[in-house]
């Protein structure tokens, strides 16, 4: 081998992954970058004029629909972490032989299509539906009581439909705390309550973490879930980029609208993992 | 009983009176799909205080079970506990004043070695400038000092072997559990950790009841040793008593090596029996009790008990013959392979006490002799 | 490691050109994307473009339509009968549930020069519709392939404003943007737009998503004319339609999905499309609908053929069979929208006189109905659509109603 060719090795090796991340993740960005500073429409076609004035109307426009969706997320991910970690738990610790079958039994309905899940819900939660429909007639709930078109339907349905990604991350790590952990807790007089929060909690706050990455950002940038479960004030960031996209055709909108969502996640994201994914946030919670 | 005293121990008084642990009739039946596996089938002991006790067995025997059992992380399915003469069947784990060492530790990974340490007394409710002194105190003992702020993850296994005994023996428990702690270490630190556990022991006066299958530990560090096997206790008693009178031909075969010899009764006197061996050999056999004429009889020798030469002994109460089937040279001794005339193997094992060459070689005919107390018949020795 | 070649070592470590060559490949990419996304206004089409463009183009057996849902009886009989005299098979999809994210959805395709899997798409006469045209992205039409058309198609649809001499397209029905509700609810009789502006029925109004649609009823109840309104109407609009979204009166804002909620009663009064609600009606809904006392919008939707069409020959053989009077009337007697043919009503009332009972009143009804064959005096309470003269004037508009419907 000769010292030039010797030379170029390494980039004959990042290659294939060099390749990959520039088709599927640079080129595309590029062009979104490239899109979002366009000016111009449909009919006419767009050119590229470093407008960043975009970003500055969106934001003007769009802000109250960015801090609701990043408020949906975060309400969503919250209540999922409190419904998913018991039941992570109940499955990691007292699922025994039975642990594969309740995990599959808890993805069973996400083998269903995304919309047509939270369509079901439509269809359950209707105002004259299964449901209030029943409560009503029992004189149990106001008549004009609705819960879809609200605030709570949406950050509901992303809720259910978010759950699995937070439970399934959370039971890997409890399912991978040694038993003999909590004896051993259970042996340096901690009772139950002591051997969770001292050594159960803390080892399974990296599936929290992770749990949190992972339903966090697909819900805050969600958009079936508000349009089919909300009502008029309940529009999130997503709606409005695919409206952007897919009904006004203004692409430098859209794509404005994006890489602001993408940067408020991306800060989000930093600061939550400076904040919570040193080893020290451990320590301080086992103490 | 080597007994040292520190601040937390109890009076002596009592704890001359009390036994530290007691077991009485106790039995462990688990269900493992849908089939009852008896762990431990009835189990009567007494632990006295400040004793380095050893529970020694084979895997599956029921000694890692007999120490859960008395750590409180299974109950009985029949008999009792007590600790310090109360019964605490039923007492989960967090209130019962002992303290396990795991095997391979079960250092908590997300805390560092000073909160590990720090756990038991922590969960106590001790007062934090108490912690602070005793986790310190405590660390010193066990030669960590200065890595205090290290995670378990950043220790080597000896290190992490001695946090695990310091995060036990800090909360000066009535007794000590050590479930196989060595195991993981190599043969070197062991052999120093076995010292390093005997001195801390001494030090601080605590019962040690430790859960071994290696004989040589057990030996080397008890005061007293039960031998179990299959759920009972084949055979309590000192180190000495249980190598030099093995009660079972189990117990003769776990612990060092025995040759077993096989006969039929030739003479039955009070303390002794003759057995007729082979073609026309007798050896003599301390028994207890009267055994009718032809009825079969095994007996063991330790191969370091057994003489091993080319010419006949003069006289001896007990000698055979056979041939050299190996010698292997193992610098302090000498091991000899030798078939006897009845077709037995048996082993021989003779110090190097002199440079001279083997004794014999393979092929040679030799003859093999031994003190009659030297030797005992199966199932028949009590322990004196 | 001590094998390894230091010069890859190297190559491996020190940051240098070839990095920042990488970055120039991102840049090239930069540079591809700055070309802006395609779109240039064509010339309208001249005969010999006609020519040009189906010469040559022989039928091959098959098409695929694309159009809105409730637009035709699900058994398809006029579908069949099509398959039966011509040997044409015909794959009918419901796949228009609102027309501007219709067309988002087709508009790349069709600006690459592909074909979008469909040979006729029902285009309403909106923002779309001049779009298609404008782009060049649907075929001018050969009028000597279309003989019923020429024969039996009503004069006023032969000059619309939007498409006149039909060089695109051909009507496919007609409608009236209105009122529908829902009785089991609502138990007082509604005539106006003011009914929809009622807090009395706050989170139970329904209104479009589409910005036409919402501008236009926005413009209706302040009394302004769609078709004659200036931006300073369209804020004036907008305020209205803001105060009655933030009163909490809309429950939201629906494409062709506001049926079934108002079916179900999520919604006990909504805008709607004339013909909705008599299709759902035949399954038992129950429902009602009314043209405001203020007037409708009036709107049609056309038949057009992509340019990449496929198989255009058989597709506006398909688009002629309508116009046949027999079949006009059986799609109209389903679909209750205002046929282009009103040749249809004879053939309407020649069935009613041979059926009897249920049957006979309600063809006898139909025939009747101003929402199917409205008289003239129907027609001038009608309002229009907006009509936009350049890409800035609609944008403008959209940016005022868009924020409306996502909010």
């Amino acid at each position: 081998m000769s010292r030039r060719a010797a030379a170029l090795t390494p980039y004959w090796l990042i290659m294939p992954g060099g390749l990959w991340l520039a088709i599927f993740f640079v080129v595309p960005m590029v062009m979104m970058l490239s899109l979002s500073l366009q000016q111009g429409d449909v009919v006419n076609g767009f050119q590229l004029t470093w407008h960043w004035q975009t970003y500055v109307d969106g934001v003007t426009t769009y802000h109250s629909q960015i801090v609701r969706s990043l408020q949906y997320g975060l309400a969503s991910t919250l209540l999922q972490i409190v419904i998913g970690y018991p039941v992570a738990y109940w499955i990691a610790m007292h699922g025994g032989d039975r642990k594969t079958a309740y995990l599959f039994l808890l993805l069973l309905p996400f083998f269903v299509s995304f919309v047509l899940r939270t369509l079901s819900w439509q269809f359950f939660l209707s105002d004259d539906g299964i449901l209030l429909g029943t409560l009503k007639s029992l004189g149990l709930v106001e008549q004009d009581y609705h819960v879809l078109a609200t605030g709570g339907a949406v950050i509901g349905g992303l809720t259910y439909n978010f759950l699995p990604f937070m439970i399934l991350p959370i039971y890997v790590a409890l399912e991978r705390v040694d038993p003999r952990l909590l004896e051993a807790a259970h042996d340096l007089y901690a009772g139950r309550v002591q051997t969770f929060l001292r050594v159960v909690l803390p080892l399974s706050l990296p599936g929290v973490f992770a749990g949190v990455l992972m339903t966090f950002v697909p819900a805050a940038s969600d958009y079936v879930n508000a349009t089919v479960l909300g009502g008029t004030n309940n529009t999130m960031i997503g709606n409005v980029i695919q409206n952007q996209y897919l009904v006004t055709q203004d692409y430098p909108m859209a794509s404005a609208l994006s890489f602001t969502l993408m940067g408020a996640l991306l800060v989000g994201i930093f600061l939550y993992a400076r904040a919570l994914g040193t080893e020290d946030v451990l320590e301080v919670a086992a103490r | 009983m080597p007994m040292t005293e520190t601040a937390d121990a109890p009076a002596p008084a009592a704890a001359a009176t009390l036994s530290a642990i007691e077991l009485i009739g106790v039995v462990k039946t688990y269900q493992s799909r849908g089939e009852a596996v008896h762990a431990v089938k009835g189990i009567d002991l007494t632990i006295a205080q400040g004793e380095f006790f050893s529970l020694l067995g084979p895997s599956g025997c029921g000694k890692t079970t007999t120490m859960r059992v008395i750590a409180g992380f299974e109950e009985p399915t029949a008999g009792e506990v007590c600790l310090q003469g109360k019964n605490v069947t039923g007492v989960p784990a967090n209130k019962r004043d002992v303290n396990m060492v795991f095997q391979s530790y079960a250092l908590f990974p997300h805390m560092s070695v000073f909160e590990n340490v720090a756990f038991g007394l922590r969960r106590k409710g001790v007062e934090k400038a108490e912690v602070t002194r005793r986790t310190a105190e405590m660390l010193e003992i066990v030669d960590l000092a200065g890595r205090e702020k290290r995670r378990p993850k950043q220790l080597s296994g000896g290190q992490q072997q001695r946090v695990a005994l310091a995060r036990a023996l800090v909360n000066r428990p009535r007794a000590l559990l050590l479930d196989e702690p060595l195991g993981a270490l190599d043969l070197k630190l062991r052999q120093a950790m076995q010292v390093e556990l005997k001195r801390i022991q001494r030090e601080v006066g605590i019962t040690f009841v430790y859960v071994t299958h290696d004989q040589g530990e057990a030996l080397a560090m008890s005061d007293r040793i039960a031998v179990m096997n299959d759920g009972v206790i084949e055979q309590l008693g000192s180190p000495r008593e249980i190598y030099e009178h093995p009660a079972s031909k189990f117990v003769a075969g776990f612990i060092g090596t025995s040759n077993l010899l096989t006969g039929t009764v030739a003479e039955s006197g009070a303390d002794t029996a003759v057995i007729r061996y082979g073609a026309d050999e007798r050896i003599t056999v301390p028994v207890r009790g009267v055994f009718a004429e032809g009825a079969e009889l095994e007996l063991t020798v330790r191969p370091e008990k057994i003489d091993l030469r080319l010419e006949a002994p003069g006289n001896g109460a007990c000698q055979i013959t056979g041939t050299v089937t190996e010698v292997v040279y193992l610098g302090t001794s000498t091991n000899y392979n030798v078939r006897t005339s009845a077709g037995a193997d048996v082993v021989v094992f003779t110090q190097n006490a002199s440079s001279a060459d083997d004794i014999a070689v393979r092929g040679d005919s030799v003859w093999l002799s031994w003190e009659p107390e030297h030797s005992y018949a199966i199932g028949t020795e009590a322990a004196p | 490691m001590s094998n390894l070649d230091p010069a890859f070592v190297r190559g491996l470590t020190r940051p240098r050109r070839d990095f920042l060559k990488l970055f120039g490949a991102a840049g090239g990419g930069l540079a591809l994307a700055a070309c802006g996304v395609e779109g240039k206004k064509q010339a309208p089409a001249k005969q010999s473009d006609v020519q040009k463009y189906w010469a040559g183009k022989t039928g091959k057996g098959h098409v695929d339509f694309a159009n809105w849902p409730l637009y035709m009886d699900p058994k398809k009989p006029e579908l069949k009968l099509f398959t039966q005299r011509t040997g044409i098979t015909v794959t009918y999809k419901e796949v228009i549930q609102e027309a501007a994210s219709f067309f988002a959805k087709i508009q790349p395709q069709l600006a690459a020069g592909q074909s979008i899997g469909y040979d006729i798409i029902v285009i309403t006469n909106g923002i779309q519709f001049g779009q298609l045209v404008d782009l060049g992205y649907v075929a001018p039409l050969d009028h000597g392939k279309l003989p019923n058309f020429a024969k039996y198609a009503d004069a006023a649809y032969k000059k619309e404003s939007f498409d006149p001499g039909n060089v695109y397209s051909l009507p496919w029905a007609t409608g009236i943007t209105g009122i529908a509700y829902n009785p089991k609810y609502v138990k007082e009789e509604i005539t106006s737009f003011a009914s929809l502006f009622d807090p009395k029925y706050k989170g139970k109004v329904g209104m479009f998503s589409d910005t036409q649609e919402i501008g236009n009823f926005g413009m209706l109840a302040l009394g302004i004319d769609p078709e004659k309104s200036t931006a300073a109407d369209w804020q004036r609009a907008a305020e209205k339609l803001k105060q009655q979204r933030d009163q909490g009166v809309v429950r939201k804002y629906y494409d062709q999905g506001y049926v079934d909620p108002l079916a179900k009663g999520d919604i006990w009064i909504t805008q709607a499309w004339s013909g909705d609600v008599f299709q759902k009606n035949l399954e038992g809904a129950g429902l009602k609908f009314v043209i405001p006392q203020e007037g409708g919008t009036i709107w049609t939707d056309n038949m057009m053929i992509p340019k990449t069409a496929e198989n255009p020959v058989d597709a506006i053989t398909l688009m002629d069979f309508f116009y046949d009077p027999k079949i006009a009337a059986g799609l109209a007697e389903y679909i209750n929208y205002v046929t282009p043919v009103s040749a249809a009503k004879q053939v309407i009332l020649q069935d009613a006189a041979k059926a009897s009972g249920e049957d006979k009143k309600t063809l006898t009804d139909l025939a009747a109905s101003s929402l199917v064959f409205p008289t003239p005096a129907d027609y001038a309470q009608l309002r229009h659509y907006r009509a936009f003269k350049n890409p800035q004037e609609q944008k403008q508009y959209e940016s005022i109603f868009q924020p409306i419907v996502t909010a």
